[in-house]
């Protein structure tokens, strides 16, 4: 293999990786789980193996059963790869389980004060090690937006953003968003909007012929027929409590 | 510059073959270098609509395999001088179909100045289907006018924008036209049938024709002609429509209307 001559056998460059956050509110396992079985209704791929990041900000004073917490993301399809806002104590336990400690960057002048603080060793310079661990960004990304007909068999995922499709969703396709789902155009396939968790999320579109609307994992099918509504108006799919709502959208004055 | 035409619809027996075979004879009539492929490889009957299944001896996947020569497999039309069939193979199986030897048919039939080539899709959106989207640089969806058609239509339309050449390119996307085939106004009146329209809203792709349901096509095929060349029949200027607008002619659509029959045209049968 000439090839392998020229080319180094390992390259190591930065790269940003989307994953999702999970906000704990609560320690309790069982809570925990109970919540997660009903955000995934029981559908086995419905996180679909994402690189997933602990935050137990809010939840700083409790105790965190890791040995228990990470399996439990993993067998809903989440892969836990780092945790933020870990007490130090725990940071032994999380990298135990192949975990990093996602350091919430600090404000650079901090950071600087704490390096000069700190006592120095004078030696001689050595360059600085090339960051290893891919750099984890969970960001609210950009609208996706789709001119073209979304047919039979195809499937658009608006990954933490909304979606905006200025075609038709054709029977038989799936447009999911983590935000809300705008359509200009009839909609006759099926639409996830908020598909993770967000419950104020909404799909509107000009016609509503859907096979199934769901907003943050509440699902409708309309197998009776789609509610009668005033003819020629936009129309918006949103949640009220815990079912979903159906109206039409009507210019106010 | 050769350009490829892939005839194709996701579903079963709405008119692929048919359609293939009189449009590929509808260019060749126009004077136009022109060679009909058969992808249908195990079931094929291309070669049956265009009355030369006794004159097969080599095939698709023999060329592709290299055991024949494209001149040798190739097959000129019994009634156009520059129309060309290779048939598919009947014995062989589908996944005797490569990449890259279709890849190189096709360009070998350009290097011999083929000017359209037309490839008949096998149903479904199996490997068949899928190779003879490749490489298309125009596509002709064919649908009846009911639902399932329909569906599988915007099935296929969904994977020639995924799966072809020119879709992975990001360049120039492949040319899509509809072609609605089996068209029975009286039915359409009646409302048992979706319309012109009705598809077209759901499809949302050009109409390149309407090809009105006759019995002209079933005898056509059973005497192994395109049902292009029966003259005087609704079916045979349906598709000679086709090709004029292919051609970029633009000309009104016909046989969408229904008209009730008048009184001597009932006593005498006419159709």
């Amino acid at each position: 293999m000439q090839n392998s001559l020229t080319r180094k056998p390992i390259e190591i460059k930065i790269s940003t990786v989307v994953a999702v956050a999970i906000l704990l509110h609560e320690a309790s396992i069982s809570v925990l789980e109970a919540a997660l079985k009903e955000m995934t209704s029981g559908s086995p791929d419905f996180f679909d193996d994402e690189f997933a990041v602990i935050d137990v900000e809010a939840i700083a004073d409790a105790t965190v059963d890791w040995n228990a917490l990470i399996p439990l993301f993993k067998s809903h399809g989440l892969h836990p790869v780092a945790v933020r806002h870990a007490r130090e104590e725990d940071y032994a336990t999380v990298r135990s389980h192949g975990l990093s400690i996602d350091v919430v960057s600090k404000p650079r002048l901090e950071a600087e004060q704490i390096a000069a603080s700190a006592p120095v060793v004078v030696q001689a310079p050595v360059p600085a090690p090339l960051p290893v661990e891919p750099q984890i960004i969970v960001r609210n990304n950009p609208a996706m937006v789709i001119d073209t007909p979304v047919r039979a068999g195809q499937r658009i995922y608006a990954r933490g953003a909304d979606l905006i499709i200025t075609a038709s969703v054709n029977n038989g396709a799936e447009v999911i968003a983590d935000g809300s789902i705008h359509i200009y155009a009839p909609l006759r396939g099926r639409a996830l909007a908020g598909a993770t968790g967000n419950t104020n999320a909404r799909i509107f579109a000009l016609t509503m012929e859907p096979e199934l609307v769901s907003i943050a994992g509440i699902y409708r099918t309309f197998e009776n027929g789609f509610p009668p509504l005033q003819a020629n108006h936009p129309v918006q799919v949103k949640l009220n409590g815990d079912s979903i709502e159906v109206s039409s959208v009507k210019l106010v004055g | 510059m050769a350009r490829i035409i892939v005839v194709t619809s996701g579903k079963g027996g709405v008119g692929k073959t048919t359609s293939s075979a009189s449009f590929a004879s509808g260019l060749a009539m126009r004077g136009h270098k022109t060679a009909v492929l058969d992808f249908d490889v195990g079931l094929r009957n291309l070669d049956l609509i265009m009355g030369c299944e006794r004159r097969v001896v080599y095939d698709l996947v023999n060329v592709i395999s290299g055991e024949a020569t494209l001149n040798q497999a190739l097959i000129k039309d019994k009634h156009c001088d520059n129309l060309f069939i290779l048939p598919a193979s009947q014995t062989r199986d589908k996944d005797a179909l490569t990449e890259d030897g279709v890849e190189k048919v096709l360009n070998d039939l350009i290097k011999m100045d083929f000017e359209y080539i037309v490839c008949d899709s096998p149903a479904g959106i199996e490997r068949g289907a899928v190779m003879a989207l490749t490489f298309a640089d125009e596509a002709i969806v064919v649908t009846n006018p009911e639902v399932s058609s329909v569906r599988d239509s915007d099935r296929i339309l969904g994977i020639i924008q995924a799966k072809s050449k020119r879709a992975q390119a990001g360049g120039e996307p492949v040319k899509e036209h509809l072609l609605i085939t089996r068209y029975s106004p009286k039915r359409v009146e009646a409302g048992e049938m979706l319309s012109h329209t009705d598809v077209q809203e759901i499809l949302r792709i050009p109409l390149i024709g309407v090809i009105p349901e006759s019995e002209a096509v079933l005898h056509a095929s059973n005497q192994g002609n395109p049902a292009i060349h029966m003259k005087g029949s609704d079916v045979s200027d349906a598709y000679g429509d086709v090709v004029s607008r292919f051609l970029g002619q633009d000309i009104p659509l016909r046989f969408i209307n229904y008209e009730k029959p008048g009184l001597l045209q009932r006593i005498f049968g006419g159709k």
